[in-house]
């Protein structure tokens, strides 16, 4: 041991100075060098979790514009449909409405022509019944009574008016 | 030619060459052939640490020159460590980068091997790593075993009765000029008695001149089996102290005291025993063999090819002294590790 040059003051010197060191070292560099290391460490994580969470967010405001886009486009596509649906059947109400004025103003056109045709024809066979009754008057005089007049009158009104019917 | 269109690099090659050539004939390896001019000296080298004064410091207390580097490596941890943490930077720089860098290494390491349970052991793991790596990296300085006082012959050869050594073997330099403090350089060594020889005939020293020989005021920490001791157990003690705290009291002692599974795994439990001796001293001989070669190899060819044939040397010590605190610092870490593990799985 001796020749060694291990000797119990030396050792004992040693180790004291070694655990000084060891104790010095470690609060004096190793504690603040850990812990900035660990803040450091820390620091970047949640710098890394936040960039995350706003690409995230990001991503989602980005999405729900897009909807939003997209729905007013779909709904800006209905309400020009919808236009286009008034606006077809407003227009065929209007030619519907027209079709049926001129359908009615054909119609009393036609009745018009109709009854004033009747009314020619009326007055036609009137002025005839009276010609006939006068022409008779003249030729029977004093020969025919009064209700065999009457019959006459109402046979010759009959024919007439079957007359004016059948043409 | 290449070469010739850079000057400057021309000439280093130039004045390093010559400083070789300088240096290979003026040192020991030219004093073969009478050259020899540089005078050289060896430094005489010995195993245990060597007080820095003949009388007892501080009551009876010796304190050695491997002390002195030891609480010198103390101070520059210490400043460079006030000098890293006084103002904590978010973006690192400097040295707190460089503790930075060498805490994340271990932590990695660490986790690597036994996950988060390894936190606990990087402030150790830490602290050898950069003890054993200061101290080596300034023993090389120069100075480091150059400067110092000079041992009287009487002291010497008291030393020498003491061990029972024959006077014979006892070799002393004959410094030029006188004084309690000398330097190793050049030529200030001139010759070499033996402690018999200064014994027999006090005259062969001539006036001006003095015998005896140098000892360092420093020497690079790890050349002394007291520092390296007692960082193994240092870090043996706080192995243990982990791994009872981790396993348990009765969990850790099973595994050294074995009654309960047969004769085998308590043969089993002896040898683990004899293997955490066998730690101690495998951490303490290979810390201490490797630097103190290094101060062999260094001493050796400073001797031999003075100036600049050192050069290589010295990085190569470097490197050695960076691979011996790794190792240390790592096998620290590792033992802790699989101390800590729990042993119930096989």
């Amino acid at each position: 041991m001796d020749a060694l040059g291990i000797n119990l003051p030396g050792l004992i010197t040693q180790l004291v100075s070694f655990a000084i060191l060891f104790a010095a070292l470690w609060m004096v560099l190793y504690k603040p060098i850990a812990k900035a290391m660990g803040d450091r460490a820390k620091k970047i994580q949640d710098s890394l979790e936040s960039a995350d969470k706003a690409r995230e967010e990001a991503d989602s405001s980005r999405e729900a514009m897009e909807k939003q886009i997209s729905d007013a486009r779909a709904e800006g596509q209905k309400m020009i449909a919808g236009a286009k649906d008034i606006a077809d059947r407003f227009k065929e109400e209007e030619l519907a409405k027209a079709k049926e004025e001129i359908k009615a103003e054909k119609q009393r056109a036609e009745a018009d022509i109709q009854r004033e045709r009747d009314a020619a024809i009326d007055g036609l066979r009137r002025e005839f019944a009276s010609i006939v009754v006068d022409a008779a008057e003249k030729i029977v005089e004093k020969s025919v009574d009064q209700s065999k007049h009457k019959d006459l009158i109402d046979k010759v009104m009959k024919e007439s008016s079957a007359l004016g019917k059948d043409k | 030619m290449k070469l010739l269109q850079k000057p400057k690099l021309l000439l280093a090659i130039i004045v390093f060459g010559a400083l070789f050539v300088i240096g290979l004939a003026g040192g020991a390896l030219g004093d073969a052939f009478g050259l020899g001019f540089l005078g050289a000296p060896i430094a005489a080298l010995q195993l245990p640490a060597e007080p820095i004064s003949s009388e007892p410091n501080i009551g009876g207390f010796h304190i050695t020159n491997t002390m002195i580097t030891t609480w010198a490596s103390i101070v520059i941890l210490m400043v460079l460590g006030f000098v890293a943490t006084r103002k904590i930077k978010e973006v690192p720089t400097g040295f707190q980068n460089v503790f930075e860098v060498i805490i994340e290494y271990f932590q990695k390491l660490g986790e690597g091997i036994s996950g988060k349970r390894s936190t606990q052991y990087i402030p150790l793991v830490m602290t050898i790593f950069l003890f054993i790596l200061v101290a080596n990296w300034i023993g090389v300085l120069p100075g480091f075993g150059t400067i110092g006082w000079i041992e009287t012959p009487e002291d010497l050869i008291h030393h020498a009765e003491e061990q029972h050594k024959d006077l014979s073997q006892v070799k002393l330099n004959v410094f030029n000029g006188s004084g309690d403090v000398g330097i190793l350089g050049f030529g200030s060594v001139s010759d070499t008695v033996t402690a018999e020889e200064w014994e027999h005939d006090h005259n062969i020293i001539e006036d001006g001149k003095q015998a005896g020989i140098l000892i360092p005021f420093l020497r690079s920490a790890n050349t002394d089996i007291n520092t390296t001791l007692a960082i193994a157990l240092v870090a043996m003690f706080f192995v243990h102290f982990w791994a009872l705290r981790t396993l348990g009291f009765r969990s850790h002692a099973k595994k050294y005291i074995n009654f309960k599974q047969g004769p085998i795994w308590f043969a089993v439990g002896i040898l683990e025993l004899i293997s955490e001796v066998g730690r101690v001293i495998s951490f303490t001989f290979r810390l201490f063999g490797n630097i103190f070669a290094g101060e062999v190899l260094l001493v050796a060819m400073a001797f031999l090819i003075p100036i600049i044939g050192i050069m290589p040397f010295i990085g190569l010590e470097l490197f050695v002294g960076l691979i011996q605190a790794y190792v240390f610092s790592m096998l620290t870490l590792v033992f802790a590790s699989v101390a800590g593990a729990a042993h119930d799985d096989h």
